[in-house]
């Protein structure tokens, strides 16, 4: 999933200031998985908004809607009215969801209350961690199933890097070294020989330095 | 000759090679640089030109090997892949070749968290293995990552770090391995503190005959103070210094002194490790006392080739 | 209005559905709970016109099918029954008569608890009610067979009385087929009949000497002569023949009557014996003898007086028609006691006689024979029959049951509707609570009797059991697991997140391949934690539901009068503190609105900002002590929770100490120099420049 976090209150309250009727919208799939958008975050989000416009004198009415997902423009759609009838929107979608609502709301202030972090994995209920940089052309085959690109801090492909500690990286105590663990792993598949070929330069074209990514299915497509 | 530089040709006859570190001021004075380029001269054979050393924004590495060159030193110019990517690369390794420079060591580099820019973007477009690949493809074959030609030639002698202390042991040896598939002609290591573990590491090189593959210069770092053992000890990801070596600074009336022992003795007991080809050492500020050092090892005068 | 439908057990608690007249335990456990004592018993009196009644003497089946029973022991339902109908909160009970009566006239036959069951039900929906009994006094065997150290005579009086308050007419000292017929009352105007005269004829043991000697008594007769204070004549040594409670409340009434060795003689073992579990309990424990596995086979006499009973020794064979393993002689295992005195309790069979030429009968024992169990018809049009008299010897609730049921059925045919066909309920085999599943459930011990000593039980007829006091009652209240009132997924909304499955302290919600949960509704004890986690809102709860919470911060607040500062207060119900602690807290504290919930895992902190939002100056949690918390594994995430919310409240300017929480004292409900000290902070906030 994608893994996004509310940003903090502060800058919210200060972008969303002097919108006068604001809709705090939710996005309920991996906003809400991140526990950063669903109907309960947006709840909380108006209440405080609510809260804190009342401390400061500030006039205005915060509304509350979420729809299922905010990346696909049929639900969007449906709250075209709620929109019509605001000043701004407060998304609590990722990136993704933002600018799809500025497509189809193009003439509605529209403000990001999360910012979107990465495609992870829950660890368990509170943690989640990076597994996937999204580069376009997937490498995990020869990495035993463990990413360098998405958990290397130097996306090293022949690593590791002199700073492997422990199993840990140097950055952190608290990251793995997934070159660590790219080695446990081949040495208990039997197949450390693997890392013995040097590991060729990498295309990026296809993780976005190519320009910004479109898929098309032409069996698909409309 | 790959190259044609003093390193290269000096390692190639056998003899013991001596070299250093010199980093480059935060700022643009030259005389920085040639304050430390004079103290070094007569002491090694080549002198390492830091590359934003630990991710803190300096003089930049290439300068400092001209300046270097133009006091009639062999610079080795260190390069790191955190900062640019493959076509910033080539072009710098182009440039160095035209300004005469001969030797090149290619680095990872220290993530750019622990610098004084940590919020930059890293680059690693490639890592430092590639790198070696690169260089050493533009060097032989006289082509561009790409494939295209280059006109002119790439004279260089090509150099990678390793530490054998870092984690995982085993896997050290491999990298090495690789390091020197791809065309590594010199090795510097990491400062060795912890003999046991280099000498065991060292067997492992043999036994894979990467010794005679490439050549192994093994890294000193004089040790000032208690302060900095400690340092290195417990805060520096792959260093092992270990409880002798701080209990000894902490014991000793002259730390620096003592400092200067530490380090003699680790190079009288690298003499007597087979495949080890020179030294190499990295006095961070603290570079007068280079030249003691070498004098009192014995490795001076530094021959002429 | 009562239902006589068999209810769903794969919905209701077990319970309710263990209940003959379906009582909502759950709820009134519930009341008590949160000390709302006079809903409690209106909760269980709406129901059950015997209620005090029944708190002494239910055979409470509820108990026995408790959740709680898996796990350590069952909720004592029947001690808060009577908790909650003993109390001085019960007043007057206001049942809703219509105005009019409908002009039917209803006679009931017997004035047991069936008979004044159907006469209160009957009388509620507005028909005349007659009763007519043969005895000079009212209550069948509740007066005349339980004896008043189990029931004090003064509990059925007004029981009864509150029955005839309703309009209910009483002829005593009639008994049918004597004194007046069928064909007479439907001369009176009598448009249906309910018989419910009970069994009261005592089988014979049917064994020599039985009818010789003076001192073979039956049980009921002993009874009724002890009931009636008639002080009967009674043995130094005494047997009692039966396994019943007849036997037991025999055994025990002779004790007090002066008997000096009183041996009950069953013919099977301990397992197999019928007579409720405790009651067999309280009689060994004030002295009386079992000896299990033991027939009679002969009274011995001597001057026209028992002298001595020869008895068989007997060991259990194959199970016979009712399941129970059949006794058999040990031959050769025959030996005598001396006895003075032996009693008869082998089970009770109808006086039935007298409507012998009308109604059918069963023939051996005489029962009356109804054509459907639900509606309680006989053969005869407009009679219905009900009670012991259909059922043989049975339970008080059994008997209202049937009372409740003869009311439904008399209504349906006073109206000319016609009866229902009721299919018995297919008996549901409740899964098991899985071992990790109790293992996870903390245990809390059941809430002791308070009981007369042994010695001082012996001196007389005084009520054995106390009542229990508030605290012992709202403490054994807070045991209920609530069964069915936990989390239910709303699976449009779910999105498959399995926050529910990570956050459950017990692991009740599972998932499957394509992440649908599922939450076990009889499993769930409603810890409410899934609720508030639940990031889309897909889970509700029916013990304290999310809009509940809402709707009850907003009442609070708007009721509120003088409110400076206000402050909106979270209690946990779990606490050790008493009606009267809240009755004080609003009059130390008239500007703190409280709200009553069953931990503080269910306040989210949308409802913390909510309060603030609605012009509360302050919010205070007060969470139970940890030994009284079902959940303390939950009680760090909690605090957590709250820690989040205090930080968003500084950060959207109000100061995060205005949120207080805290735990409950050991006694009481608030720490008062706690409260005192968020008053004034709200009153004088700390300033950020001292200038």
């Amino acid at each position: 999933m994608i893994t996004l976090e509310q940003k903090n209150f502060e800058e919210i309250e200060k972008m969303t200031k002097g919108y006068n009727r604001l809709l705090v919208l939710g996005c309920e799939t991996c906003a809400a998985m991140s526990f950063a958008g669903g109907q309960r975050q947006v709840a909380e989000l108006a209440s405080a908004i609510r809260v804190a416009r009342k401390t400061s004198g500030e006039q205005g009415e915060v509304l509350e809607e979420a729809i299922a997902r905010q990346c696909e423009p049929e639900f969007v759609d449906l709250i075209k009215d709620d929109v019509a009838g605001c000043d701004a929107v407060l998304s609590l979608a990722c990136g993704a969801g933002v600018q799809l609502l500025a497509e189809r709301f193009p003439d509605k202030v529209i403000l990001p209350g999360c910012n979107t972090l990465f495609l992870g994995v829950t660890e368990e209920l509170g943690v989640w961690s990076e597994r996937c940089a999204g580069c376009g052309n997937c490498i995990l085959d020869k990495t035993a199933g463990l990413c360098p690109i998405a958990r290397c801090a130097k996306q090293l492909l022949n690593g590791p890097c002199g700073g492997s500690m422990n199993g840990k990286c140097e950055i952190s105590k608290d990251v793995d070294c997934v070159w660590q663990l790219i080695i446990d792993r081949l040495d208990r598949l039997n197949r450390l020989e693997m890392l013995e070929e040097i590991f060729p330069v990498k295309d990026w074209s296809p993780a976005g330095h190519g320009g910004p990514r479109k898929m098309i299915r032409e069996d698909l497509k409309l | 000759m790959k190259s044609g530089s003093n390193l290269e040709r000096l390692l190639e006859s056998g003899q013991f090679a001596v070299t250093a570190e010199a980093g480059p001021p935060k700022g643009s004075s030259p005389k920085v640089v040639q304050r430390k380029g004079e103290l070094l001269k007569l002491c090694c054979d080549a002198l390492n030109v830091t590359d934003n050393q630990t991710a803190i924004v300096r003089m930049s590495s290439l300068s400092g090997c001209v300046l270097l060159k133009e006091m009639g030193m062999e610079p080795v110019l260190q390069m790191v892949v955190r900062d640019r990517n493959r076509l910033a690369l080539q072009s710098d390794i182009l440039g160095a070749a035209a300004l005469g420079i001969r030797n090149v060591l290619c680095l990872s580099g220290d993530h750019q968290k622990f610098g004084n820019h940590p919020t930059a973007k890293g680059v690693y477009d490639i890592d430092s293995i590639q790198f070696i690949q690169m260089v050493k493809t533009m060097r032989d074959e006289h082509k561009f990552l790409n494939g295209e030609e280059i006109s002119g030639d790439v004279p260089f002698f090509i150099g990678a770090a390793a530490n054998p202390f870092a984690d995982p042991f085993e896997f050290r040896v491999t990298r090495l391995a690789k390091k020197a598939n791809a065309g590594a002609d010199f090795i510097q290591t990491q400062g060795i503190f912890d003999m046991p573990k280099f000498i065991e590491w060292m067997k492992m090189v043999r036994d894979r005959g990467l010794d005679e593959k490439t050549h192994i210069l093994a890294g000193l770092i004089p040790i000032k103070s208690v302060g900095m053992a400690r340092y290195m000890r417990n805060n520096v990801s792959g260093l092992s210094v270990p409880k002798e070596i701080v209990d000894r600074m902490a014991d000793a009336k002259e730390p620096k002194e003592e400092g200067v022992k530490i380090c003699l003795e680790t190079i009288e007991q690298l003499k007597e490790v087979d495949g080890i080809h020179g030294i190499h050492i990295m006095a961070v500020a603290w570079e007068d006392i280079v030249s003691r050092i070498v004098e009192e090892a014995g490795l001076m005068p530094r021959p002429v080739v | 209005m009562y239902d006589n439908n068999p209810v769903n057990a794969m919905e209701h608690p077990p319970c309710r559905v263990a209940c003959p007249i379906l009582t909502d335990v759950r709820e009134y456990v519930q009341l008590i709970a949160e000390r709302t004592f006079k809903e409690a018993y209106a909760s269980i009196r709406k129901l059950n016109p015997l209620p005090r009644v029944c708190g002494r003497i239910c055979t409470h089946p509820c108990e026995t099918a408790c959740k709680r029973g898996q796990v350590d022991e069952p909720i004592a339902i029947a001690a808060l029954k009577r908790f909650a109908s003993d109390g001085p909160w019960k007043g007057r009970y206001e049942a809703d008569v219509p105005d009019k009566s409908t002009g039917h006239k209803v006679a009931v036959v017997g004035s047991g608890p069936a008979g004044l069951a159907a006469a209160h039900d009957l009388a509620i929906l507005g028909h005349r009610i007659t009763i007519f009994e043969a005895l000079p006094v009212l209550g069948g065997m509740l007066r005349m067979g339980v004896p008043a150290y189990r029931l004090p005579k003064d509990v059925v009086d007004e029981e009864i009385q509150a029955i005839l308050d309703l309009g209910v007419e009483v002829k005593t000292g009639v008994r049918i087929g004597e004194e007046i017929n069928f064909t007479d009352l439907s001369e009176q105007g009598y448009k249906a009949v309910f018989v419910a005269i009970g069994a009261h004829k005592d089988q014979k043991l049917g064994i020599a000497g039985e009818n010789e000697f003076e001192g073979v008594v039956s049980a009921v007769s002993f009874l009724r002569a002890v009931n009636q204070g008639q002080n009967p004549k009674t043995g130094k040594k005494v047997a009692v023949i039966g396994g019943g409670n007849t036997a037991v409340d025999s055994a025990r009434c002779l004790l007090r009557m002066g008997a000096e060795t009183v041996h009950i003689v069953y013919r099977r073992s301990g397992d197999e014996m019928p007579a409720a579990k405790e009651e067999i309990e309280e009689a060994v424990h004030e002295g009386v003898q079992i000896a299990y596995l033991t027939s009679p086979l002969e009274i011995l006499g001597q001057n026209g007086k028992v002298s001595a009973l020869k008895l068989m020794k007997n060991e259990l064979g194959e199970p016979d028609a009712s399941g129970r393993r059949s006794p058999k002689p040990v031959p050769g295992s025959e030996f005598t006691l001396d006895v003075d005195m032996v009693i008869a309790a082998i089970g009770q069979a109808p006086d039935s006689s007298f409507v012998a030429d009308k109604l059918e009968l069963t023939e051996r024992k005489k029962r009356i024979i109804v054509k459907g169990p639900y509606t309680l018809v006989t053969t005869q049009p407009g009679v219905f029959a009900g009670g012991d008299a259909v059922t043989g010897p049975a339970t008080v609730v059994e008997a209202i049951s049937a009372g409740k049921r003869a009311a439904i059925s008399i209504d349906l045919y006073l109206r000319g509707e016609p009866l229902p066909t009721i299919e018995p309920a297919e008996e549901v085999k409740r899964e098991k609570l899985s071992p990790a599943l109790v293992e996870k459930t903390r245990n809390f011990a059941r809430c002791g009797k308070i009981s007369l000593p042994a010695e001082d039980r012996l001196k007389g007829f005084d009520e054995v059991d106390a009542v229990l006091s508030e605290d012992l009652a709202t403490k054994e209240a807070l045991r209920c697991l609530h069964c069915f009132l936990g989390a239910r997924i709303d699976k449009e909304k779910c999105i498959s997140c399995l926050t529910c499955v990570r956050v459950c302290p017990l692991g009740i919600p599972t998932t499957n391949k394509m992440g649908e949960i599922t939450i076990d509704p009889f499993a769930c004890q409603a810890c409410g934690m899934c609720v508030l986690e639940c990031p889309v809102w897909a889970i509700d709860i029916s013990l304290n539901f999310r809009s509940k919470i809402a709707l009850e911060i907003e009442q609070v607040i708007s009721r509120s009068q003088q409110a400076e500062p206000m402050i909106v207060g979270f209690f946990d119900l779990h606490g050790n503190f008493r009606s009267t602690d809240v009755k004080s807290l609003r009059q130390d504290y008239p500007n703190i609105l409280p709200v009553m919930v069953f931990g503080l895992r269910r306040i989210d902190t949308c409802d913390i900002l909510k309060a603030f939002e609605s012009g509360a100056d302050g919010v205070v949690l007060a969470g139970c002590p940890p030994d009284t918390d079902p959940f303390p594994e939950t009680a760090d995430r909690v605090k957590r929770r709250i820690a989040h919310a205090r930080t968003l409240l500084d950060a959207l300017g109000i100061d995060g100490a205005r949120l207080e929480v805290c735990d409950m004292p050991e006694k009481g409900i608030v720490d008062k120099e706690l409260i005192d000290g968020l008053i004034q902070r709200i009153k004088e906030p700390v300033q950020a420049s001292s200038e």
